[in-house]
Order: C-alpha cells, then structure tokens, then sequence
C-alpha cells in the first residue's frame, strides 16, 4: 500500500496550487476553478485516509463534498453572469464600487 | 407541558420540528410561486414566510419552555446515529434564527414592494434560516459542513439580489468568493481531522484523539483550518474582510439577517466543535486554541472597532460594528481555559449573540427604512430624521446605545456577563480580553452616538420629506426595539436557559 504521507503531500501541493490560482488569477471563472482544485485536495485526503483507517465515512463524505462543489458552482456562475451585465467584465479586481 | 423525550409523546424526529417547519415553508413559497408567477401583490408570499418562521419560532420556544433535550429531561436527543443532536443550545440559537427570520420577512414586505422574483428572495432567506437550525443540530463535522454550506449558498444569492445594482453585485460576487475560498479552507481542515481521528463525529473524534494519535503536525494544521472555515461564517478576523462590502452592498434586510443569524450560526458550530471534538485537555500537546482565539477575539473586536470609527456611511459603520461584535463574542471560547468557570463564559457568548440578534438586526432594519424612503447613506443624510420619524428614530437610539453597552437595552447585561466570564477566568489573556472589550465598547459609543446626534440634534441639510411610513418595516423595527429593551428587565429569564444550555455540553 502506498503510505499515507504521500496522498498528504499530493492533497498539500493541489491545495496550496489552488491557493496560488486564487491569489494571482484575476478571471473569476478561473478563480472558480481553482477553488475546485482546493476542494478535490481535501476529497483526495478524505478518500485516501478512508483506506488507511478502513471506514467509509471519508468516502461518503466526499461524495457529499463533490455536490456541494458542483452547488457551489452553479451559484457562482451566476453572480459571475451577472457580473457581467453590470460591469461588462469578469475581472474580479473591476468591481470597486465601495472603497474605505 | 410535555418535554419531548423518547418516553413521551412525540416521537424523536419531531425535535427537528423547527428546521422542518422553516424547508416545508420554502418548498411552499417556491409551490405558491409556480402555481401563479405573475402575481404582483407580494403580501401572500411575505406572509407565508412569517407565517413559517414565527411557527418554527414558537416552536422552538415551547420546546425550551418544556426543556427538550435538556438534563432535566432526559438529555440531549441523538438523530440519525449521533450525526445532529437536539439540546439547549441548538434549541437557543434556532430560537436566535427564528426570529431574526421573522423580523426580516415582516421587514422585507416593504423593502421588496415592487421587486422582481420575491418568491426566491424568500424561500432563499428560508433555506438559509434552515441551514443554520441544522448547523446548531450538527454533531458531526460531516453534518456541519452540509448545513453550513446550505446556509452560505442561499446567502451569496441573496446579498446579490439586486440584480441591476452595482453594489449588491459586487458585493455578491465579494460574498461569494470569499465563501468558496473559506469553505475549501475548512473541507481541507476537515480532512486533515479525519486523516488524525479517523472519524467525523465530534464526540468520537475527541475519545480517538484522547486515544494518542501519530502525526501532531497534521491534526494543529488541520484544527486551524477548521478555526478558519468558521472564522468566515462569524465575520472575524482573518476572514472578515468579505464583511463590510457584503453587509453595505446587500440589501439592508439581508445585511440584518447575514450580520445577526448567519454570525451566530457560525459560533453555535464553534462553540459545539470545539469544546466537544477538540476538548482542551485531549489537543493540549497539539495546539492551543484558546490562545489562537484569544489573539483573534483582541485582533477582531479591535479592528472592527477602530475601522467603524473612520465611516462615514451608516451602513458601513454597522457593518465594522458587527465584526467588532464577533471579537465580543469570541471571548466566550477564548477563556474557556481551566480556570475559567466554562459554562458561565460559553452562556455570555450564547446571551451576547441572542442580545445581538434583535438589537443589530433593528439597526439594520432601520437602515433599509431609511433606503426605503431614499435618504442617502452618510451620517449627513440622517440629520434631522427625528423631526420626521420620531418612533422609528427612538427606536434606533435603543438598538445603537444597547450595542454600545448603556442599559438601555440588554447589550449592556450581556456585555457584563462576557467581562464577569473575563474575570472567573483571572489569567493574563482573559484581562487582556476585559481591557479590550471595556476601551472598545467606549470606543463604539463615540460613533453610534454620532448617528444619535446626526437624527436627533442635527439640523436637516435639505428639504427633505417622510412621504410614507410603511407598516412592515415600521413593525419590525419597533418590534425589535421592544424586544431589545424588554431583555432589560427580563435577562434573567434568557440567562437561565443559556447557562442551562452551556452547561450541559460540558
């Protein structure tokens, strides 16, 4: 079996590249995808340790976490069509309309 | 009286009652709205959802009154093999929702009129009061995660309800990926939990962390991350920042219900979290939480403070103010060391959110009556609205000096509860804690009195004329207003309940 500390350096690197996505990316609908990828890091934790302790629990929980994810992105994407109509980009960095 | 317990009449389900009263209402607004789509008066739809939430309300209220789930009846109630839970405190914090729920609905008669796709608005406000109950019911970081994310997603759609406004765009869009960010945050953090314990009920993943585990590394990291992902869902620091754009930019009646219920959803989960799964005692040679805490109760309440005194839109002040607030409340988990009596500082947090929850929700309502009637959103623009709108002016003097602590409301008794818990706890940090609430909350009065003085003393700058005063939000904020003052005399009654609730997670 292949030992857990690499699923964990595998599901640390997809997160913190999701991370990197979500801070130098200025194009929301990559923006979503990068949060997916910080997502599918934590499934791979959950499925991977699900093996390891030898219970489902990780599992099924994944499969909520996928539609949760799928959820998500279906209301993302319409605050982004909306976005759009209103500034006529998707740059998340546009929209500055209340400043302190 | 019947308390609700597997020897009595009603079966365990019906403990639920009030989550399933709040779906069964929205999954009828969506009915109501499919069976006539055209239907331009908004008064059946605002109905129904007051209807369904002072239901839920009532509800949950007799429960309490009867004491479901509480020691005195028998104990908490499991549901679905220990996944959600029913005792006092979820009891307390539905309470909280319901009726912050109820306020918004009656509010958002009026704040609506006239406006597109109300059905969605709310069955969306109602889905979302759903997914709060259930976070106050979660007993599995599983469960939690669902219910949080089932509160968050009607959120986002909310706070971007104007479809054609800038603002409430942006500050949806703000919401949103701040939301997304923070929920991986916290599925990552649930993870690296489960890869620790192994399991994701919080009482289990306590005895399996209590057992011994391998990897400390892992678990801290994943701990923090949890932290993290509620940090969100109370607007404290670090994640806070979504907060006042989200809160200025929203609708007001969705700003009240974010910054009241959706604030106190997030403490119910990390209270529960945190004092069952990661018992100090189990983590302690992991990490301290009730240092981390600590540092972020002082950095929140701080920073929510000094940055709502530089406003200059009333909106934007309660909105910093409300972060300020989430610092307060964080007290409640921050002392909650050895030495602290635990359950009395878990019952102020419980009492200063409960308080919270009608006082802040009136300022926000207050604030939609003034967009109501098209007065801008500065401090300026308040000036001389007292002249005009002398009960509804009244009424927000009570809200702003109870949330600045002067008994003229309940905050000024849930303020003293938080710095008595300070003191039971007698370390350094806790008096940090006391110091900084006490200088914060003079802070604060210095610039809720500044919307007093701008509605009571100020001169109006232009002719500017009350054209209607309309009955919904008028009822809403008045009854607020009552409540608030009420909590007074009668915060006995409420701490009771709460100290009850608190203890009985110990």
């Amino acid at each position: 079996m292949v030992p857990a500390e690499y699923y964990l350096l595998l599901s640390a690197a997809m997160f913190c590249i999701g991370l990197f996505g979500i801070l130098t990316r200025r194009n929301a609908l990559l923006f979503l995808m990068s949060v997916e990828l910080m997502l599918n890091a934590a499934s791979i934790n959950l499925v991977a340790f699900s093996l390891q302790w030898g219970n489902l629990t990780g599992q099924v929980f994944t499969l909520f976490l996928m539609a949760l994810a799928a959820a998500e992105v279906a209301i993302g994407i319409g605050i982004i069509l909306v976005l759009y109509r209103n500034f006529a980009d998707i740059d998340v960095t546009k929209p500055t309309t209340m400043r302190w | 009286m019947i308390p609700l317990q597997t020897s009595n009449t009603l079966p365990d389900w019906a403990a639920l009652a009030p989550a399933i009263i709040l779906a069964v209402t929205a999954l009828a607004l969506f009915l109501i709205d499919s069976i006539d789509p055209n239907d331009e008066s908004p008064s059946m739809l605002a109905g129904v959802a007051t209807l369904g939430s002072v239901l839920a309300m009532v509800v949950t209220g007799w429960y309490l009154v009867a004491g479901t789930g509480m020691p005195r009846t028998g104990g908490a109630i499991e549901l679905f093999s220990g996944q959600l839970v029913v005792d006092g405190m979820s009891l307390f914090f539905t309470f909280i929702f319901t009726s912050v729920t109820a306020l918004v609905c009656v509010a958002s008669y009026d704040y609506l009129s006239g406006r597109p796709n109300q059905a969605e608005y709310y069955a969306l406000v109602l889905l979302a009061a759903t997914g709060m109950s259930v976070m106050a019911s979660a007993n599995s970081l599983a469960t939690a995660f669902v219910a949080l994310e089932l509160s968050s997603l009607p959120s986002y759609g909310l706070v971007a309800y104007l479809k054609n406004d800038r603002g409430s765009v942006e500050a949806g869009l703000k919401y949103f990926l701040i939301g997304a960010v923070s929920s991986a945050v916290l599925a990552y953090g649930i993870s690296l939990v489960y890869a620790s314990a192994g399991v994701l009920e919080l009482a289990a993943i306590a005895e399996a962390l209590g057992a011994g585990i391998d990897n400390t590394g892992v678990l801290g990291v994943g701990i923090l991350m949890v932290a993290g992902g509620f940090a969100f869902k109370t607007a404290s620091v670090p994640f806070h920042f979504w907060a006042p754009e989200a809160y200025e930019g929203a609708p007001a009646p969705v700003s009240g219900f974010l910054s009241s219920a959706s604030k106190a959803a997030g403490f119910v989960l990390a209270f529960r979290v945190f004092v069952t799964a990661f018992p100090l005692d189990v983590v302690a040679g992991t990490i301290d939480w009730a240092l981390a805490f600590t540092v972020l109760a002082l950095v929140t309440m701080t920073l929510g403070n000094f940055a709502a005194a530089t406003q200059d839109k009333v909106k934007r002040m309660l909105a910093y103010s409300s972060i300020g607030h989430a610092g307060y409340a964080l007290i409640g988990i921050a002392v909650l060391t050895g030495t602290a009596d635990q359950s009395y500082a878990l019952g102020a947090s419980m009492l200063h959110l409960f308080v919270y929850g009608f006082m802040n929700t009136g300022a926000f309502l207050f604030v939609a009556l003034v967009e109501y009637w098209g007065v801008g959103r500065t401090f300026e623009d308040y000036n001389g609205l007292a002249k005009q709108a002398p009960v509804a002016c009244f009424a927000m003097t009570i809200f702003l000096f109870s949330l600045a602590g002067l008994p003229i409301g309940g905050g000024a008794l849930s303020k003293w509860a938080l710095l008595s818990a300070t003191a039971s706890a007698a370390t350094l940090s806790a008096y940090l804690l006391a110091a900084a609430l006490i200088v914060n909350s003079a802070l604060s009065l210095f610039y809720y009195s500044r919307v007093v003085k701008a509605m009571w003393i100020e001169d109006p700058a232009g002719d500017f004329e009350v054209s209607s005063y309309p009955t919904g939000l008028y009822a809403a904020v008045v009854g607020a207003a009552i409540v608030t003052f009420l909590l007074l005399p009668a915060f006995g009654v409420v701490s009771g309940t709460a100290f009850d609730a608190a203890a009985a997670l110990f």
